[in-house]
């Protein structure tokens, strides 16, 4: 009795791959129908309308969460290059888990309550964060960081991927587990409730990925204060200066040193 | 041993121990945030998302006992 109890929630996520692949596609292609209609059209002429509303309130979290961490670096590149990725894991990782909400047989099945399209996940924002130090300091700095403070960095690298991909799936599976027990007990009311509080998690888990997608971003992305200090405060002075006056700025900077 | 008490040893217990101890973490991290907020309700976004990533680091590792327990009790 109790074994089959422990087995009905085990099986409850253990579900078939081609419900995930599928469930996992609907997710995608809806996501990039939704980027191509909103990209149709010039978005820039004129008072800017629903559509354009809607798009700038979805990604302006992204947008500034890539601005904070382009201290060094050239602001437009960075700001273009993370925060489409912060959006993209964002948006992904939300719509799959609102699919627990649905009200329809095997449609109903959260593609991020299944460890491989988590894992999966993890390791795309692990890789994407060594890249793009690559990218942004040279496949030298890039490498550096993974053996720099800490000869061990690496294995780090290696408990990110599981610590981002098992907490995905234990909140998610552990919550869509949750719904099924609940149904199974009590079919009617109750997993009304239930599926009203998801939301919650569904909303949180896919910031905090998201979120710690983001700090690992900043941490690679992020330049050594060797004896850089006063001669990268004296750089954004020069900056600013040259937003302000773009002929003063000459002087300032010689007179500076 | 009986299989109710196996149960018992290898997943219940350990998820209960994981899950109380997450649980006092986890109010000291809101509690501190809540006063942090209270006290200086402008930087009150930053210490969200602060707050927010601490208690998810926090419940990684209870979540990790929960999927030890499940992987151990569908073996039972």
């Amino acid at each position: 009795m109790e074994g089959s109890a422990a087995e009905a929630a085990v099986e409850a996520i253990d579900f078939s791959r081609l419900i995930i692949i599928v469930n996992a596609g609907i997710v995608s292609t809806a996501l990039m129908a939704a980027g191509l209609a909103l990209r149709r059209g010039s978005l820039t002429e004129g008072v800017p309308d629903g559509r354009q509303n809607f798009g700038e309130f979805v990604l302006d979290f992204f947008v500034g969460k890539a601005r904070e961490m382009s201290h060094g670096h050239d602001r437009a590149k960075v700001v273009g290059i993370v925060a489409p990725l912060l959006a993209t894991f964002f948006l992904f990782i939300f719509i799959s888990n609102l699919f627990m909400v649905l009200p329809l047989p095997k449609l109903n099945r959260p593609p991020t309550a299944h460890f491989s399209v988590t894992l999966a996940l993890g390791i795309a924002s692990v890789l994407a964060t060594i890249g793009l130090g690559m990218v942004f300091q040279g496949v030298k700095g890039g490498l550096k960081h993974l053996v720099w403070p800490n000869p061990l960095e690496f294995i780090a690298k290696i408990t990110d991927v599981f610590s981002l991909a098992l907490r995905l799936f234990g909140n998610i599976g552990g919550e869509y587990m949750t719904l099924v027990l609940v149904t199974g007990v009590v079919a009617l009311g109750i997993p009304l409730i239930m599926h009203v509080l998801g939301f919650i998690p569904a909303f949180v888990q896919a910031l905090v990925f998201t979120l710690l997608t983001a700090s690992f971003t900043a941490s690679a992305l992020h330049k050594e204060e060797k004896k850089e200090k006063k001669k990268r405060t004296r750089r954004r002075g020069l900056r600013r200066s040259k937003e302000l006056a773009p002929e003063a700025s000459v002087a300032t900077a010689e007179g500076g040193s | 041993m009986s299989e109710l008490t196996t149960m018992a040893l290898v997943a219940i217990v350990p998820i209960a121990i994981g899950a109380a101890f997450a649980a006092l973490a986890m109010r000291q991290i809101s509690v501190s945030a809540i006063d942090g907020m209270t006290r200086q309700p402008e930087i009150a976004p930053q210490l969200f998302t602060a707050m927010l990533i601490g208690m998810a680091l926090i419940e990684a590792l209870c979540i990790y006992t929960l999927v030890v327990t499940l992987v151990l009790a569908g073996k039972i």
